[in-house]
């Protein structure tokens, strides 16, 4: 190595192990070669916007998901005689139109939001990243065929599909997570089978081919591991995406039948009651939806430029 | 730090999306004016009375018409169809509701009262001097129309009871044209065979009898030309993209005439210069508009200037009236300022039908006990009192609660299944059930002995059912999530799914075999009394009745529907109901105001509603 204070990395974030300290020259300063990840972390820490988001993201995950341990609400049981109360003692969002703690609901509702949105992320990542590895690593008539039935599919619009699909079976949260990964994969897929064409003709995965190696030892041992900075960056879109999509679905009714919910459940309950003002049952769940949406974009945000190899400091 | 785009579509479409919730947050905020608390809202806008020669009528929520022939099946057999689309074209024989009582009413009538004679076997109708629009004379004929097609069809007609009408007429005459005779098989009660029988007649003119376009049926004079006429008028019925300009429907004897009809539920009525009753439309138009939820409904009916008779959602009273007032009397109106509230209640009784012949839950629905837990874990006080705002009744009975009458007997007062989680739960474990609350309960002593599950009901079976409801009333939505809620504390599984009321209509009717599917069926309004005015149902509970969506039979109910039909009085009518109301062959749910009318200062004729569910804007003007 050149200089021994700086990792060696190639443009597509390949990284020769580290030498380790031991064989540097006795009396010369050392400096600990930095993993991929470590150079990620310092830059994504640099982004103030990015730390915001996580800041944010966390505390709603906390809120949806330690909250209910401290503030109990029975939010399976229905309570007609507190309908519609305002906030006040006992209820600091007051209650909804079928006497549930509205804070407690929040949580709850909360809770299938981020569930879906995550779980849909990950099965959507996995699944396109995996389609569109093969897709274009093995390129000619395989890669026609499956991008044509990505097109296909991206062709019909999701909403409609979502619809569709939810009329057919009974939405639950585990449906939805299904529905929403399933439908959520097509652009990952076409973003990953990018990436692959230009690694398929590199020379490392050249290499494997001369070596004797197997296709899938090159997709999975190099195709994958270098699309993975793409696939993390569209996997925080896809979070956002699909907790969007279960808010559209929970505001057009075909949501998470109750007594479970989800905030675009909730919004669309809250604006049945727009012209009382009852204005707990509205902003709340807006408000977080918003909020945690533009959270994960700008962690999303964060995560591209630290994958992002020219602004690693080196 | 410069920053890459290399996801720039993905970023700007998402932020795309969150810009535009944040927009229609704004929106929604933006309309309101909430200043921490709940309070009644005020109208703001123009008058209504846009024009003094039209007026314009909501439709209820997602409640379209779809069916113009009164010749209708039950699936088209709907207040919407009838009230809102038939009747302002083609009138029965005999109208019911009189200046807002639920009594015949002779004016509107297409013919005198009946005289009956020969013991009460002889039933003699005089048709009044009425003209079609086409020139022709309302004649016997007309009648006899109707009458062949019920006797070819009558398995296709929802208000059929076997047995009765047409079943009981041993001969019919006209001997002239405008005298129609019909001999019963047996002296009937003369005001159920009015209200209950004559009622089911809608005379039909001679250009309806027709096999196909131009061609000519004989349905009028002969019962055995029907199919071929029935055939031919379903299928022109089920063509709603023409009913405007068929001549078949251009023919009317109503006041009314169609202009425009558009399938998504925008209609437009003109006046039928020749209508010979005796109020003639002076409003130029008559417009009736959809909309898909009654928040929708709302938001036009508070611009003020567009809707002239619509309706005001329980949920956006700021708070209930008080529960000691009627369910017709108006409390407090947020748009006051633009229109009047003139609570529309139907003589009706509200219920949701369970499919006794479901090859899978069947059985374990034709246990008493079964239906008695889950009729007590409908809360019909707590609806009424918070989603409803204290407008509705209970239902606990065939015959209604309101208004208060000598046939409402003391059962029905005292309501034999009130709401009781506790009651609920102890008919279900003295009948051999594992009550799981919060879960499901199973069969665990299947067999047909005392304190077992009953017959056909196995070891393991569970508590799991699908309910669909009408979607777009807030009211309804929040009822059976209550429902929901309390069934699952005694371990009943309450799938809820909404559905607009023609989808739940169409799917909840008789039906046998395998492919009778559906398990229960909440169209959100039970029944009004229409066209069987008096509370016999005979239409609703006698086995076979076309109108017996659950297919429940009982023949000890059958006898005692018989009895009412046959003798007057007010003892064997507490007998069938009190029956009825312990045995429950549906699950009775609050009976809602059908309407918090809401009618535009200025226009006349409009507050006084028929309790039947009729309209006659041929009376309203400004």
């Amino acid at each position: 190595m050149s200089d021994p204070g700086r990792a060696q990395v190639d443009s597509l974030g390949e990284m020769p192990p580290p030498e380790p300290a031991a064989a540097a020259p006795t009396g010369l300063p050392v400096g600990q070669a930095k993993s991929m990840f470590q150079l990620g972390f310092e830059v994504f820490i640099q982004n103030k916007l990015a730390i915001v988001g996580m800041v944010v993201l966390v505390l709603a995950v906390v809120f949806c998901f330690v909250g209910p341990l401290f503030y109990h609400t029975d939010q399976v049981t229905v309570n007609l005689l507190t309908t519609n109360l305002p906030p006040g003692p006992g209820h600091p969002l007051g209650t909804d139109e079928t006497g549930y703690d509205q804070l407690g609901r929040l949580m709850v509702g909360g809770q299938a939001s981020l569930t879906i949105g995550f779980a849909a992320a990950i099965i959507a990542t996995i699944v396109g990243t995996v389609w569109g590895a093969i897709a274009g690593f093995f390129g000619g008539l395989v890669d026609a065929v499956m991008m044509r039935v990505v097109d296909a599919i991206l062709s019909i619009p999701i909403l409609f599909l979502l619809l569709f699909i939810v009329t057919i079976v009974r939405p639950s949260i585990p449906v939805m997570i299904f529905v929403l990964g399933l439908t959520a994969w097509l652009v990952p897929a076409r973003l990953v089978r990018g990436e692959s064409l230009t690694l398929r003709v590199r020379e490392y995965v050249q290499a494997v081919r001369v070596m004797g190696g197997s296709s899938w030892h090159s997709v999975l041992r190099h195709i994958m591991p270098n699309v993975i900075g793409t696939v993390i960056v569209n996997a925080t879109f896809q979070v956002a995406d699909a907790i969007l999509l279960i808010a559209y679905l929970g505001y057009l009714g075909l949501g998470i039948s109750p007594p479970a919910t989800d905030w675009g459940g909730m919004l669309s309950n809250g604006t049945a009651f727009i012209f009382t003002n009852y204005w707990w049952l509205i902003y709340p769940p807006g408000i977080l939806i918003i909020v945690v949406v533009v959270a994960v974009n700008l962690v999303g945000d964060g995560l591209r430029d630290s994958v992002e190899v020219r602004l690693q400091r080196r | 730090m410069k920053k890459l785009r290399t996801h720039g579509g993905i970023r700007k479409k998402t932020f795309r999306i969150f810009g535009s919730i944040a927009v229609v947050l704004l929106a929604l905020t933006g309309c309101s004016s909430g200043n921490g608390s709940p309070t009644a809202t005020t109208a703001s806008g123009n008058a209504p009375g846009k024009s003094a020669d039209t007026a314009t009528f909501a439709d209820p929520p997602n409640t379209v018409p779809n069916w113009i022939w009164p010749f209708s099946p039950l699936a088209n057999f709907s207040v919407s169809n009838s009230s809102d689309l038939q009747y302002l074209l083609f009138r029965p024989m005999y109208w019911f509701g009189n200046n807002g009582k639920a009594e015949v009413s002779d004016s509107l009538s297409l013919a005198a009262e009946p005289v009956y004679s020969n013991g009460g076997k002889t039933v003699t109708i005089k048709l009044k001097d009425y003209k079609w629009s086409d020139g022709t004379s309302l004649t016997a004929q007309n009648v006899m129309f109707w009458y062949n097609m019920l006797k070819a069809e009558k398995k296709n007609y929802a208000a059929y009871t076997p047995g009765q009408f047409p079943d009981n007429i041993v001969s019919v005459s006209t001997p002239d044209p405008k005298t129609v005779v019909f001999t019963t098989d047996k002296a009937y009660s003369q005001q159920w065979f009015l209200y209950n029988q004559l009622s089911t007649i809608t005379p039909m003119p001679d250009a309806w009898d027709m096999t196909a376009a131009g061609t000519k049926g004989d349905c009028a004079t002969n019962e055995s030309g029907c199919a071929a006429v029935y055939a031919y008028l379903v299928a022109q019925s089920k063509d709603l993209p023409t009913y405007a300009t068929n001549p078949l429907w251009q023919v009317v004897d109503g006041p009314w005439k169609l202009s425009k009809f558009n399938a998504d539920g925008n209609i437009t009525f003109v006046p039928n210069p020749t209508y010979s009753g005796p109020v003639k439309a002076s409003l130029k138009q008559f417009i009736e508009v959809p909309f898909t939820t009654d928040d929708a409904e709302f938001q036009v009916l508070r611009g003020g200037n567009t809707i002239d008779v619509g309706y005001l959602p329980t949920q956006d009273l700021a708070a209930a009236k008080s529960a000691t007032t009627g369910p017709a009397e108006a409390g407090p109106n947020p748009l006051s300022a633009n229109y009047q509230l003139a609570p529309w209640f139907l003589y009706g009784v509200n219920y949701f039908p369970i499919n006794f012949n479901n090859p899978t839950v069947g059985p374990i629905f034709k246990q008493l006990y079964f239906r008695q837990a889950l009729q007590s874990v409908v809360d019909q006080p707590g609806v009424l009192s918070s989603a409803a705002k204290n407008y509705g009744v209970q239902t606990t009975g065939p015959v209604p609660l309101y208004p208060d009458s000598p046939l409402i007997s003391q059962t029905e007062k005292n309501n034999p299944y009130p709401f009781s989680i506790a009651a609920a739960k102890k008919y279900l474990t003295d009948n051999g059930w594992t009550v799981n609350a919060g879960g499901t309960s199973v069969c665990a002593k299947p067999g047909t002995a005392a304190g077992d599950c009953g017959p056909g009901i196995a070891a393991g079976a569970k508590l799991d059912f699908n309910l669909q409801y009408a979607s777009g009333q807030q009211t309804i939505t929040t009822a059976m999530q209550s429902l929901k809620s309390n069934a699952a504390q005694v371990g009943i599984t309450l799938n809820i799914t909404p559905a607009p009321f023609n989808t739940v209509t169409g799917t909840a009717i008789p039906c046998s075999g395998k492919t009778c599917t559906w398990q229960m069926g909440n169209w959100g309004g039970g029944w009004v009394y229409a066209p069987d005015y008096y509370p016999t149902g005979e239409v609703l509970w006698e086995t076979g009745a076309g109108s017996n969506s659950g297919s429940y039979t009982n023949p000890a109910i059958d006898k005692l529907i018989i009895d009412t039909t046959t003798q007057s009085g007010t003892a064997v009518m507490r007998a069938y109901e009190d029956a009825l109301a312990k045995d429950l062959p549906v699950i009775w749910q609050p009976n809602y105001t059908y309407s918090l009318t809401e009618v535009a200062n200025g226009l006349q004729g409009a507050t006084v509603q028929n309790p039947y569910s009729a309209i006659n804007p041929e009376e309203w003007h400004y």
